[in-house]
């Protein structure tokens, strides 16, 4: 269990590498994928509550590290959001890339309002919410676009930890 | 009560976990991002990477650019060298204008307030991932001079001020974050205001423009050099959408700003005023004067 939380820890550093590197290598203005999101809806889908939550916690921090937005703001979003997608687990499904695409778009979308909300009533000298909605679409989009590519390495790296007949039913 | 704890174990775990981040965010949401010791940590093993990945990519873009995509240089060479006739003319006609400025200057015994300043070139590594953090790694830290506040600038214009700082790397808050507001000043009319982030990667919005004074579409908008701001005279970026509301004291624009967040490969940090022995430079990778 340690190893495997080491290893998803690993992996969201990478991924936390890699959407702060391709959106400028790529000159991206606002589509921005939120992989570490992704992260968080696999483990809340997928993992037992209480590494799941503590992974999602750290998931959340590097997504602060990289942001410099107010401390604990990413972090407090992903336990939240491990805690509602879990909550509503049997409803949603990810069997397939589309419907990883759609729970990512979708999530994407609500967890950047929250953000947004969260972000411009608390940051020092805004003047409340100007929440716009073109960088969130676009934002969501990456997501989903990348949402099927991160729940598949998150599926890879389990299926080494879990007995065979486990791996299979992994989804 | 043992056994009520065991059996809801999971969900006080979740709403510890809550708690948590959620006590730090309410305390510290209205103070500025300070790194510890385990930030610096994590940036100090992600930010190689990121910088190693761009190197890369740049080296693979350079070796595209030199070798493969060859097809249209003759074709560039022949347009380049009519334009640098171009260009060598122009450059007669500004150093003509540039005597005659001086000469004036010295006439008027015109005294340059603005002192030269120390400056830093700083490679970019990665941008922040939200939407929401309107933020540059650069490659630069606090080893080589580079502390929080100090303006970072670009050969367009104003890029914004530093957020964060490690021993090599440091954060950058565009002028676009709605945290950001840099006094200007029209370069028309001289009329001064404030030029504050909206959190849009593309847009800025003018506050306090008096309604008294000129303000028109396209007017260039610079820093206003106040102490302890960007420099006197970087370009911030053009006025569009100016109204004058039928009431109220000031105007309502948007500035669009000079520099292309998504296109910047290298910045500029002004460390400050150079000192009297003329030292503007840090370290060899630094540049002259940044006026």
């Amino acid at each position: 269990m340690i190893l495997r939380s080491a290893l998803v820890l690993g992996v969201c550093l990478g991924f936390a590498v890699l959407e702060s590197v391709f959106p400028f290598v790529l000159h991206l203005r606002e589509a921005r994928a939120d992989l570490l999101l992704v992260v968080v809806l696999y483990l809340a889908l997928n993992d037992e509550v209480i590494p799941g939550a503590s992974l999602s916690l750290a998931a959340g921090y590097l997504s602060d590290l990289t942001s410099a937005t107010p401390s604990c703001l990413y972090a407090l979003l992903a336990v939240f959001t491990f805690a509602v997608v879990r909550i509503g687990a049997n409803a949603i499904k990810t069997d397939g890339g589309i419907q990883s695409m759609g729970v990512g778009f979708v999530a994407s979308l609500i967890h950047s309002t929250l953000a947004a909300c969260l972000f411009y009533f608390v940051a020092p000298g805004s003047e409340g919410l100007v929440l716009k909605f073109p960088p969130l679409l676009w934002s969501a989009l990456a997501t989903a676009i990348a949402a099927p590519f991160v729940f598949f390495v998150l599926r890879r790296l389990d299926k080494g930890f879990l007995p065979l007949d486990a791996a299979v039913r992994v989804r | 009560m043992r056994s009520l704890l065991r059996r809801y174990r999971e969900p006080l775990f979740v709403a510890l976990l809550l708690a948590l981040p959620f006590t730090v965010f309410a305390v510290k949401a209205k103070q500025k991002v300070a790194l510890n010791a385990a930030d610096r940590v994590v940036i100090a093993v992600t930010a190689p990477v990121e910088k190693l990945i761009v190197a890369a990519v740049h080296v693979g873009q350079d070796a595209w650019h030199d070798y493969v995509a060859l097809g249209s240089v003759r074709e560039e060479n022949f347009r380049l060298r009519r334009e640098l006739v171009r260009e060598k003319a122009q450059t007669t006609a500004f150093a003509e204008t540039k005597a005659e400025n001086d000469r004036l200057r010295n006439l008027l015994e015109y005294t340059d307030k603005q002192g030269p300043l120390r400056s830093l070139v700083a490679p970019v590594v990665a941008v922040g991932a939200s939407p929401h953090s309107h933020v540059l790694r650069i490659a630069r830290g606090s080893e080589e001079g580079v502390h929080r506040g100090m303006p970072v600038v670009a050969p367009d214009g104003v890029v914004g001020t530093i957020a964060l700082t490690t021993a090599h790397y440091a954060d950058v808050q565009l002028i676009v974050s709605p945290t950001s507001a840099v006094p200007a000043l029209n370069e028309r009319t001289r009329a001064r205001a404030t030029v504050k982030g909206t959190g849009d990667q593309a847009r800025c919005k003018l506050e306090y423009g008096q309604r008294t004074e000129e303000w028109h579409d396209g007017d260039l908008v610079r820093t206003a050099g106040t102490i302890g701001f960007f420099p006197q005279g970087l370009p911030i970026g053009r006025l569009v959408n100016v109204s004058k509301k039928p009431t109220g004291m000031f105007i309502s624009a948007e500035v669009l700003p000079a520099v292309d967040f998504a296109r910047l490969d290298e910045v500029i940090v002004v460390l400050g005023p150079q000192d009297a022995a003329g030292n503007a430079l840090v370290n060899a990778s630094s540049v002259g004067t940044a006026q």
